[in-house]
């Protein structure tokens, strides 16, 4: 078992723990400096960044126990799943493991946020990438939640059905297509190493299941927790400097209103089981580009590609939004003809 | 023989402080300035969950060997943590005047004539569905003239004459990332009553112009502490 030790403490010559205790300190102080600022120098006068802190509070700690969720999910398949279940699946032909991995989705109701780590940890037990990344992009938007929330946003409307199939299905095919395209990679290059000495800290082979399962849980929500912390700043950000208004301009324009409502989805990081209601409000745009929003938007937005970032392999960011905007684009554009 | 690992301690420490902030959440009555009565459920299965996976790591955190905390996940954790001391630190707050230029209006079209507008008290929710219909504008046009009266914050606008103001409420389905708008011009207060972002209570009539609803005020607006739930649930 490899014990883990700060390289650059002991090449420094210092011992561990002063560089860690000096780390400590310099840590401590900034959370206290950060409490001093919040709570004394008034900052929520500031128009902007009072919405900044809101909607970053917001997206936080709706997104949290979704983390938590799929983190337990995650750390339990890891403890209490063989491998051989997974081995004996990622023997089927991907033809076959795609969609068996989006239709599980339908059983898993969690948001875009959840759906990272049990993906992340399918991959690592030896599901083909392919189907894990089906998985992912699926289950956020297939799930009885957000079909249900996509029904109660447009009941009432003549275009029900064309949003609530529409959005299943189309998310379903494009899941597909993307977990294709990833799929072309090979195992060991898809997802992102973990730092070994944070590995080890975290499990030890010879724990009880309890301890193992902890470890994993906890491993897992801190790691994605810093990405998670990054995307949600980035998009505050976002809906604090970008007005909504803009888009509103192209609503109109055949293919641009799409690409549009999907940029706007990037932009917004909602989550899924809310995002219809959004959706629903843009009443300007057709159906096809309201669908565009609500399948583009769980499978890749500013949160998720801080998430991504930090879960896979360089290059799996930029191949995912390219296939996910081309074939949402593609998919959608033909409802768009067919229903305006 | 076992020790207390730092990191692992340290790990259970930065998850504690998260369940901290989910009880704190739920025992001061904040959730509803960062989610809806739809998702608020979500606060105690947060701290439920997340006070499980503290206790959870900390008492698996004596190991025979334990590794020192090295400083890059000092520093890692710490990031994770601070979210945590800012939400703590900040006192109550809401989106507000500034935000409203940047969210879409409310449209909620199964609203539209709801049995509300026909003939129940009227509140931003209705009001804003109205103006997205054609049913809806209907039954409250048939109300026009009634006495209705609104709370909300105020957005004053360039062209807005002395005696106008906005009065605005945010509409939240899930989180305020999702925010929406719904809006009233409320006409004949008094000049320099109201200050933009303070919450008032308005009485006056109501007369909705096309996708424009007026209130004309009778008297002058009460000003109001925000309401402990600042936001509306369709």
């Amino acid at each position: 078992m490899a014990v883990g030790v700060d390289p650059r403490a002991t090449t420094s010559g210092a011992s561990p723990t002063s560089g860690s205790g000096r780390s400590g300190i310099a840590v401590v102080s900034m959370l206290v400096c950060a409490a001093v600022l919040a709570r004394f120098a008034d900052p929520v006068r500031i128009g902007w960044l009072r919405n900044l802190l809101v909607v970053f509070g917001s997206l936080l700690v709706e997104s949290t126990p979704f983390i938590m969720l799929g983190a337990a999910v995650s750390a339990a398949i890891e403890v209490f799943v063989p491998s051989s279940a997974f081995e004996k699946i990622g023997r089927l032909h991907p033809a076959l493991q795609m969609p068996a991995a989006a239709a599980a989705g339908v059983a898993f109701p969690v948001c875009e946020c959840g759906s990272v780590p049990v993906a992340r940890r399918l991959a690592a037990k030896g599901l083909a990438p392919s189907a894990a990344v089906t998985f992912m992009l699926a289950a956020p938007i297939v799930n009885p939640v957000v079909v249900a929330s996509t029904f109660v946003a447009y009941r009432g409307r003549s275009d029900l059905w064309v949003m609530v199939i529409g959005r299943f299905t189309l998310g379903f095919i494009v899941a597909m297509a993307v977990g294709w395209v990833v799929g072309r990679v090979r195992a060991g290059e898809f997802l992102r190493a973990r730092d070994v000495d944070t590995e080890a800290h975290e499990v030890r082979q010879d724990e009880p299941r309890w301890a193992r399962f902890f470890g994993h849980l906890t491993g897992d929500v801190v790691f994605m927790a810093r990405f998670l912390i990054l995307g949600a700043a980035i998009a505050a950000a976002v809906q604090t400097f970008v007005p909504q208004s803009i888009v509103d301009r192209v609503a109109s324009l055949p293919v641009l209103s799409l690409v549009a409502m999907m940029a706007l989805a990037f932009l917004m990081s909602l989550c899924s089981e809310s995002d219809a209601f959004v959706a629903a409000s843009f009443v300007s745009f057709g159906p096809a580009a309201q669908l565009a929003f609500l399948v583009a938007g769980p499978m890749v937005d500013t949160k998720l590609s801080a998430l991504y970032v930090g879960t896979y392999e360089r290059g799996f960011l930029r191949v995912v939004i390219l296939a996910v905007g081309a074939t949402t684009l593609v998919a959608t554009m033909w409802v768009q003809v067919v229903f305006g | 023989m076992t020790h207390w690992s730092h990191p692992r301690v340290a790990a259970g420490l930065v998850l504690a402080a998260w369940a901290g902030l989910f009880w704190f959440l739920l025992a001061s009555g904040r959730t509803m300035l960062y989610l809806s009565a739809r998702t608020a459920w979500l606060i105690p299965c947060g701290a439920v969950i997340v006070t499980i996976a503290a206790i959870g790591r900390l008492a698996s955190a004596r190991v025979a060997d334990p590794e020192p905390l090295g400083r890059r996940e000092t520093w890692s954790l710490g990031v994770v943590v601070l979210p945590v001391v800012i939400m703590l630190a900040l006192p109550p707050v809401t989106l507000g005047a500034y935000a409203v230029g940047r969210r879409s209006s409310f449209s909620a079209a199964t609203l539209g004539a709801s049995a509300r507008i026909v003939s129940g008290p009227i509140d931003f929710v209705d009001i804003a569905a109205s103006q997205t219909t054609k049913e809806g504008q209907a039954a409250l046009r048939a109300r026009a003239g009634e006495v209705v009266t609104l709370e909300g914050f105020v957005t004053i606008e360039a062209g807005d004459g002395p005696d106008e103001f906005r009065l605005t409420r945010f509409i939240i389905t899930c989180c305020v990332a999702d925010a929406t708008i719904a809006q009233v011009r409320v006409v004949g207060a008094p000049p320099g009553s109201v200050v933009s972002d303070g919450w008032v209570s308005v009485t006056g009539r109501l007369y909705p112009l096309g996708n424009d609803v007026l209130i004309a005020a009778n008297g002058t607006p009460r000003e109001i502490p925000v309401p402990d739930n600042p936001y509306l649930t369709p």
